[in-house]
């Protein structure tokens, strides 16, 4: 559940075409400067993380939404990257500074959107590198299936702490999960996903001993979760498991031995509660990387 | 497979601490804590899913409410005062268990009636036995309460007492409470309430002290000039003449939220977080500050003045308070704590009412820099001040000299700032919240044990005892003002001043 969180932000913002990284840091500077102009309040500009975004145009507006929903409860440096190879070459940006009122201060976060065109696309890191904050962790979501041999994620999957994938907008899973797992020793990985399911997975916990000894799983969900909840199941209970899925849209039940499971308690998060407790977790996971390798080695369900 | 085998299924679940199923019984239920703090802090537990599912509040106190009125007027508190939207459901689920019993707290009939409540209420809810027991009531009505619950006590289930300040008047008194309470219960069934251990930024002090290898080698006398703590309000009494006439700024603030951020600030590093590792290195510091001579500390009362603006009355002029009343609003005392790292530190503290504005803050002033090689001789630096904001404005602050853009190398002294809300986002939790749910959890690392009161209470009690022998000329500072000039004069004496504002 999101907090309850202060008034509207104040924000102003510059758009540049064929904007280099110089002209970028320099209107970075001036609008946090102009925002502070005219104000009796104190602006402080945030030192907790930069956060990558790559969001091809087809996921554009989901992603800027998300990222609207948390940018209060993460105030960071965000770069957005949105790759457009067919288009000209050249580098497209628009920055705003987001100050949002705490006390007699005010709290500032930059967003900045980088449009890549054409041959930009190719070196995403020679772009991101300049405008990461020193010593801050960096969180790179990658929205839908990462091309797991292109140049372009690779560049980046080097530069990152942390990597967040959602794998509810893959196609043909499981066979995916098996490429993740060959980043496990690369980067920290978070997936959506499983965050989604840990209402579930908690509820399930609390069924122990008696879920030892279920055979068969039905997950009225999407294939993705389907997936991971039946890795997990095998990997912690260390057997084998039958597993169906009902594809819905989100998670709604799980039938255990053909008996449906109680509903958790509570209401599921929103897509920014979810990627924001994300942001919050720096070590890699182990129960997740053990349940993606479980899912990467059944066949499909 | 056996039942005993470790859950495997619960590694790496971001498990929430969830306490037994149990009742919370609330003495006192009818005063402005209940309403403006505790219901509000429960609605808060229940928004997030912190309570047990099996659960039960009931309300105890002398005024005749039914449960319905009672849950309509908690309602109403909520609504009011809670930091979460109000959400029906939410309300519902928590309103079910909520009880009331009308209780003279002597009379053995209202206990009775209160114990069928509850076993009632466990029927009904499966709260089997469990229960906490808030004590919002004045001290001379605990001892009674306390015997009482004993007497009742059923076979099932733990039983936790939470009791509110103050814990008794002086040292005597809470000697003999401490004693009255520990004929019944053990001390890890008591949980005595500093809500200040409650707050974020106070916790966030052991965070900053020991989470962090660059403070704690310069945490000392040897780098450390002196400490200042404040805990200032610019409010007056608000209606608790009663109360304030016998406590004062001494007893209401010093004794309890006081010395407990001296303590935090001067503590040695516990071997671990638990509650008995936190609070041994706790008592260490209040068993080694020595009491401060009259002329360490200084008392005061404040006159009419203005504040934000308005014109507000006198202390004297108060409704309930005594024409002649010589009780203290304002004390500042010079404190030491003996011990090898602090040797000759001096801990200024100054605590008070309707001064100039609200605020708690712990200021670490380190000493100046040796020899500036500078042209001025770095004329507009100051000393470096770690600054704690534990309210308002939660955040840590690091005063640091830097040169002015410019020919020359001129200095200024600039702050570099964490603001707490800054970083995290989440909506700081109530006090309250945090150490309601640690009493349901049995956790009393935030809360002050039997030894730890009765070092408090002797150093107050050391301190009033000068005080019966002198009549200061009260009121002696003006309402929305720092004090009384005589607390300027304490770090004047010293070559020190206050903080600047």
């Amino acid at each position: 559940m999101a907090p309850a969180l202060n008034s509207a932000p104040l924000e102003d913002s510059w758009t540049g075409e064929d904007a280099t990284i110089a002209q970028i840091e320099r209107e970075l500077a001036r609008l946090r400067y102009e925002s502070s102009l005219g104000s009796s309040q104190q602006n402080l500009r945030t030192s907790v993380m930069t956060h990558l975004a790559w969001a091809p145009p087809e996921w554009q507006t989901a992603a800027e939404e998300t990222l609207a929903g948390m940018a209060e409860r993460h105030p960071s440096r965000t770069l957005l990257l949105v790759p457009k190879p067919d288009e000209p070459d050249g580098l497209d940006a628009q920055v705003s500074v987001r100050c949002f009122p705490i006390g007699d201060r005010a709290i500032c976060g930059e967003v900045i959107e980088l449009t890549l065109r054409g041959n930009r696309v190719q070196a995403p890191a020679s772009l991101v590198l300049p405008l990461l904050i020193s010593d801050l962790p960096v969180f790179l979501r990658w929205r839908g299936e990462p091309p797991w041999d292109g140049g372009e994620f690779e560049q980046l999957i080097e530069i990152v702490d942390r990597l967040v994938v959602d794998s509810t907008e893959w196609d043909g899973l499981p066979g995916p999960y098996a490429r993740l797992v060959e980043l496990f020793d690369r980067v920290a990985v978070s997936d959506i996903a499983w965050a989604r399911t840990e209402r579930w997975r908690s509820l399930l916990a609390s069924l122990w001993p008696g879920i030892a000894e279920v055979s068969k799983v039905r997950v009225h969900g999407t294939p993705a979760q389907a997936h991971l909840l039946a890795g997990w199941l095998r990997s912690r209970l260390h057997h084998d498991l039958e597993v169906e899925v009902d594809e819905q849209e989100r998670l709604e039940g799980i039938d255990l031995d053909g008996e449906p499971a109680h509903f958790p308690p509570g209401r599921p998060p929103n897509a920014s509660d979810v990627l924001s407790a994300q942001l919050d977790s720096f070590a890699r996971d182990p129960v997740y990387e053990a349940a993606v390798r479980a899912a990467a080695a059944t066949p499909g369900v | 497979m056996t039942v005993a085998e470790a859950n495997p299924l619960e590694a790496g679940l971001h498990l929430r601490r969830r306490p037994d199923p149990c009742i919370l019984v609330i003495f006192g239920a009818s005063g402005d804590l209940t309403s403006k703090k505790l219901m509000p802090a429960l609605y808060a537990l229940a928004f997030r899913g912190l309570l047990p599912e099996k659960f039960g509040v009931v309300g105890a106190a002398r005024s005749d409410e039914t449960d319905e009125q009672f849950r309509e007027r908690m309602k109403q508190a909520v609504q009011e005062h809670a930091r979460d939207p109000f959400q029906e459901e939410t309300w519902e689920q928590l309103a079910a268990g909520m009880r009331y019993v009308t209780l003279d707290f002597a009379d053995d009939k209202g206990e009775d009636e209160l114990r069928d409540t509850l076993t009632q209420l466990d029927d009904e809810r499966g709260t089997g036995g469990n229960r906490v027991y808030y004590f919002a009531v004045p001290p001379s009505a605990i001892g009674t309460l306390v015997e009482e619950i004993a007497k009742r006590r059923g076979a099932d289930g733990w039983i936790r007492l939470i009791i509110e300040k103050p814990f008794g008047h002086d040292l005597a008194s809470a000697r003999e409470l401490n004693a009255e309470i520990q004929e019944h219960f053990g001390e890890q069934e008591v949980f005595r309430i500093d809500h200040y251990l409650g707050k974020e930024t106070v916790q966030n002090m052991l965070a900053l002290r020991f989470a962090n290898g660059i403070f704690e080698p310069i945490w000392n006398r040897q780098f450390i000039d002196h400490v200042q703590i404040t805990v200032a309000e610019s409010i007056g009494i608000e209606n608790r003449a009663g109360y304030y006439e016998q406590a004062g700024a001494i007893r209401d603030i010093f004794q309890n939220h006081l010395l407990q951020l001296v303590a935090i600030t001067a503590m040695e590093p516990p071997i671990d977080f638990t509650a008995d590792s936190v609070r041994n290195e706790k008592v260490k510091v209040l068993k080694a500050m020595h009491t401060p001579g009259p002329k360490h500390v200084v008392r005061g009362q404040y006159g009419s003045g203005f504040v934000e603006g308005q014109e507000v009355r006198g202390y004297r002029e108060e409704e309930g308070v005594a024409p002649g009343s010589m009780t203290d609003t304002f004390v500042a005392a010079k404190l030491f704590v003996d011990n090898w790292r602090w040797a000759d530190t001096p801990f200024y503290v100054r605590m008070g009412k309707r001064l100039a504005r609200r605020e708690t803050t712990i200021a670490i002033q380190f000493k100046r820099a040796p020899h500036p090689p500078f042209e001025d001789g770095g004329e507009g630096l100051r000393p470096n001040v770690l600054l704690i904001h534990v309210q308002p404005n939660e955040g840590v602050s690091l005063a640091i000299g830097a040169k002015v853009p410019g020919q020359g190398m001129t200095i200024r002294t600039v702050h570099m700032d964490f603001l707490y809300g800054g970083a995290f986002r989440e909506g700081l939790p109530d006090a309250y919240e945090r150490l309601i749910l640690d009493a349901m959890l049995g956790d009393a690392t935030l809360f002050t044990r039997s030894d730890e009161i009765e070092e408090q209470w002797a150093l107050v009690d050391a301190i009033v005892g000068f005080w019966q022998r002198d009549r200061p000329s009260f009121p002696n500072y003006a309402a929305g003002t720092w004090g009384p000039a005589a607390a300027d004069d304490l770090l004047h004496r010293d070559g020190r001043s206050w903080r600047r504002h």
